[in-house]
C-alpha cells in the first residue's frame, strides 16, 4: 500500500499540471487577499477578517478541479493501462490516489488558508482595522479551510472516476458549484435557503468558517456533509471504476 | 477541536471501507464464485495410434489428474511427446494432437499450439508443467457486438505465439481480458492457473504492452517509469537500465508528448520489462516502428524468449511476425481460424517451385506430362506445385533445358492469412 501511495505522489510531482494549479491556487489567494485587504474599506459593523478570508475559498474550488484531472488524466493519456497493470486491484489503487490526494490538498489547505489568514490579519491589524475575529476563530477557520480543500478534492476524484472525460467533469463540477447551486438558491423559501446552506459551495464555506452569516451553518455539520458527499461520490465511483472495462 | 477529530476518523472509515470491499471481493473470488476455479478437462491424443487421454485440470488446487478415455488407452495413450515446447527442435514433428472444448472449424489445420504431454503425465505423475497462458472458451460481447467467441488457446514458456488477425478480430480485448482490464462474458483467461488480478505479483509474472500511447504527454520518460517502478515495487535503478536497454536514455529525460510514435512504443516495452516477468503480452509492439525498429524489435524478442519467457504478441501485419513467431494463432470476428506452429504452416501452404526462361513452356509440358501440376505465371514464367527443386533441376538437366530462374515461390503466408480472415479486398 504504501508503496502505491509513494507511486500515486511522484505522479502528482512529475508533471506540470498539478504544480501550476496549485501554485496558481495560492498566487491567486496571495494577490486578492492581500490587495482586497490593503485597499478595501470596511463597515465598522461587518466581519472585515471573515469576508476577506473567504478569498481562501478558492483552495477548495481549485482542490475540486485538481481532484477531477487526478483521476481523469489517467483515461486522458491512458495510462490507466499501465496503472491497472502493475496494480489489477482497483479498489487499491483508487484508496492509494484518494490517499495521495487528501494529503497533498490537506498541505494545498493549510497553506492557502494559513496564508490568507495571516496576510489579512496582519495588513488589518496594521491599518487599525479590528478584524472581529480570536485567535481561536482564525485557527478553526484556517483548519476548516484545509480539511474542505482536502475534502473537495475527494469529491473532484469521485466525479472523475464517474465521468472519465476530463473536460466533462472540469464542466459538470464547476457548473454546480458556480452556476446550478445558485440557481437552484435563487428558488424562494425553504428549498433555496437550504441549497444555499446545505449545497456543496454551501457547506464548504460554512466549514471554512466564511458563509456570510444568513446561510452559515456550524463547523462540525457542515464538514460532515460535505464528508457525506465526498463518501457518496467516491464510492459510486469505486463500484462504477470496478465494473468498468478498460479498453483504452 | 472536536469535529476535527470526527473530520479525521470518518476519513479513516472510507479509507477501510473502500479497502474492506476489496477484500470482500478478494475473497468472494476465492471461494469460487468465478470459472476461474472450476475443474477443467482436456483431451489429448496420441496421433498414431488414437490412444485418448483426458486432463483434469483443477485450479483451485493446481493438480492434474490424468485418465485414460476408455480403458486400454493407457497403452495406446504413451506416445505422447515428452518434451516441453520449444525446447526440443528434434520433436517438434511428434507433437501431440489436442482437441480443445469448442470445436475446430472445418478444413483449418490441426492445433498444436498447445501443451505436450510428456510419457510421465501420461503415466499420471504430478509436474509443475503447464501452460503459462490459457484462455478457455473465452466470449466477450459489447452490447450486440461479439469481440470474442469462444477462444480458447494456451502459451507455454520459451515459445513466441503470434496473436494474427485484421483489425478489429478481437486481438486486443483477448489480451485486455486476459489482464483483468476487461470482463469476460464468459469463459476465462489465466495466467499460471490464476486470473490477472489474483496473481500474487503481477508485475513480476507478467509484462505487457497494450498501447504504446498509454504516457502521460507532460511526464518525461524516466518519471514514468519511475511512477510504475515504484507502485510495482521495483528498485528506481531498473528504470534507467530499461531505459538503456531500448535505447531511450537520451531521450529520458523529455517530455514523453515530444517522443515518436517508436519511441513510445520503446518506452512501453521497457515498461512491460519493469519485474523482469515470465509472461509477456504485447499488443501491436511493431506499431509506429520504422524497419530498423521492428528487426531490432523482432531480435529483442527473441532473446527475451530465449531466456525461456512465454510470448504473445498480437499483429495485424504478418510479415512482422512471420521471422519472429514460433507458433501463430490466427482469429477473425473474435473466432479461432487456425492454430499451429509456424514452420507447419509454413510447409503446408507451401507456394510451389517458381521457374523462368526461354524454355518454360517446354519444361511445362514435360513436367505435365510426368503428372506434375503446373501453371504459367506469365513472362515466361511457371510454377510448379509439387516438385522439389532437385527435381525440377533433373529434368532441367536431362533435356538441356535453359532457365534463368528456379527458386521456391515467396512463401505465401500473407495469401494464407488473407485466405483464412477472408480479408482480401479492401481494408476491413
Amino acid at each position: 500500500m504504501t508503496r502505491l501511495l509513494d507511486s500515486e505522489l511522484l505522479k502528482l510531482r512529475t508533471t506540470r499540471t498539478f504544480y501550476a494549479l496549485v501554485a496558481g491556487a495560492v498566487a491567486l489567494i496571495v494577490i486578492i487577499s492581500a490587495l482586497g485587504t490593503a485597499l478595501g474599506s470596511f463597515k465598522a459593523t461587518g466581519d472585515p477578517g471573515r469576508s476577506v478570508l473567504s478569498v481562501a475559498g478558492l483552495a477548495p474550488l481549485f482542490a475540486l478541479v485538481i481532484g477531477v484531472i487526478g483521476m481523469t488524466t489517467e483515461f486522458r493519456h491512458g495510462t490507466i493501462t499501465p496503472s491497472l497493470l502493475v496494480e489489477p486491484v482497483r479498489t487499491r489503487l483508487l484508496g492509494a490516489k484518494l490517499a495521495a490526494q487528501l494529503l497533498a490538498r490537506l498541505l494545498l489547505g493549510l497553506v492557502g488558508f494559513g496564508v490568507c489568514a495571516g496576510l489579512v490579519a496582519g495588513i488589518l491589524s496594521s491599518r487599525g482595522i479590528h478584524t472581529g475575529m480570536s485567535t481561536g476563530d482564525w485557527i478553526a477557520a484556517v483548519i476548516g479551510g484545509a480539511v474542505a480543500t482536502m475534502l473537495y478534492a475527494a469529491v473532484g476524484l469521485g466525479v472523475g472516476a464517474l465521468l472519465r472525460n476530463q473536460a466533462g467533469a472540469i464542466v459538470v463540477v464547476l457548473a454546480w458549484v458556480f452556476v446550478i447551486e445558485n440557481l437552484l438558491g435563487i428558488i424562494p423559501g425553504g428549498f433555496g435557503d437550504g441549497i444555499k446552506r446545505y449545497g456543496l459551495a454551501g457547506v464548504g464555506r460554512s466549514l471554512a468558517a466564511s458563509a456570510g452569516h444568513g446561510t452559515r451553518i456550524d463547523q462540525l455539520p457542515a464538514g460532515l456533509i460535505l464528508l457525506g458527499y465526498a463518501l457518496v461520490l467516491v464510492i459510486a465511483g469505486t463500484i462504477v471504476m470496478c465494473q468498468r472495462d478498460v479498453s483504452s | 477541536m472536536l469535529w476535527v477529530l470526527v473530520a479525521i476518523v470518518v476519513v479513516v472509515g472510507i479509507v477501510v471501507a473502500v479497502f474492506g470491499w476489496d477484500r470482500y471481493r478478494g475473497t468472494r473470488a476465492a471461494a469460487g464464485d468465478g470459472t476461474g476455479a472450476e475443474p477443467t478437462a482436456e483431451v489429448f491424443v496420441d496421433p498414431d495410434t488414437g490412444g485418448r487421454l483426458r486432463v483434469w485440470y483443477d485450479r483451485g488446487t493446481g493438480r492434474r489428474d490424468y485418465r485414460p478415455e476408455q480403458p486400454g488407452d493407457e497403452g495406446r495413450a504413451t506416445d505422447l511427446v515428452a518434451v516441453e515446447s520449444g525446447t526440443d527442435q528434434a520433436d517438434r514433428g511428434r507433437e501431440a494432437d489436442v482437441s480443445y472444448g469448442s470445436p475446430r472449424p472445418a478444413g483449418t489445420a490441426r492445433s498444436t499450439v498447445v501443451p505436450k504431454v510428456s510419457t510421465a503425465l501420461a503415466s499420471g505423475a504430478e509436474t509443475g508443467m503447464s501452460a503459462t497462458i490459457e484462455v478457455t472458451g473465452l466470449t466477450k460481447r459489447f452490447g450486440e457486438t461479439v469481440a470474442v467467441h469462444d477462444l480458447s488457446f494456451s502459451v507455454t514458456a520459451g515459445r513466441i505465439v503470434g496473436f494474427l488477425g485484421p483489425n478489429g478480430a478481437g486481438k486486443s480485448t483477448t489480451l485486455r481480458v486476459l489482464l483483468g482490464l476487461v470482463r469476460p462474458t464468459a469463459g476465462s483467461a489465466t495466467i499460471d492457473g490464476r486470473r490477472y488480478a489474483e496473481l500474487a505479483d503481477p508485475a513480476r509474472t507478467v509484462g505487457a504492452l497494450l498501447d504504446g500511447d498509454d504516457v502521460h504527454a507532460g511526464r518525461s520518460g524516466r518519471n514514468h517509469l519511475r511512477v510504475l517502478a515504484r507502485a510495482a515495487g521495483v528498485a528506481p535503478g531498473r528504470a534507467d537500465e530499461l531505459l538503456e536497454l531500448v535505447e531511450l536514455t537520451g531521450a529520458a529525460d523529455r517530455r514523453a508528448g515530444g517522443y515518436s510514435m517508436g519511441m513510445r512504443q520503446r518506452l512501453g516495452l521497457a515498461a512491460a520489462l519493469l519485474g523482469d516477468p515470465r509472461v509477456l503480452v504485447l499488443d501491436e509492439p511493431a506499431n509506429g516502428l520504422d524497419p530498423q525498429g521492428i528487426r531490432w524489435l523482432r531480435d529483442f524478442l527473441r532473446s527475451l524468449a530465449g531466456e525461456g519467457r512465454a510470448i504473445l504478441v498480437s499483429s495485424h501485419v504478418l510479415a512482422e511476425i512471420s521471422q519472429t513467431a514460433d507458433d501463430v494463432i490466427v482469429i477473425n470476428h473474435g473466432r479461432s481460424v487456425l492454430q499451429a506452429p509456424l514452420a507447419e504452416l509454413m510447409v503446408q501452404r507451401n507456394g510451389g517451385m517458381r521457374v523462368t526462361g526461354p524454355d518454360s513452356g517446354r519444361l511445362a509440358e514435360l513436367l505435365s506430362a510426368d503428372g506434375a501440376q503446373v501453371e504459367a505465371a506469365g513472362e515466361g514464367a511457371i510454377v510448379v506445385a509439387d516438385r522439389t527443386g532437385e527435381q525440377i533441376g533433373r529434368v532441367i538437366a536431362a533435356h538441356g533445358i535453359v532457365v534463368s530462374e528456379l527458386a521456391p515461390r515467396a512463401a505465401s503466408l500473407e495469401d494464407v492469412f488473407f485466405e483464412l480472415t477472408g480479408a482480401e479486398g479492401g481494408p476491413s
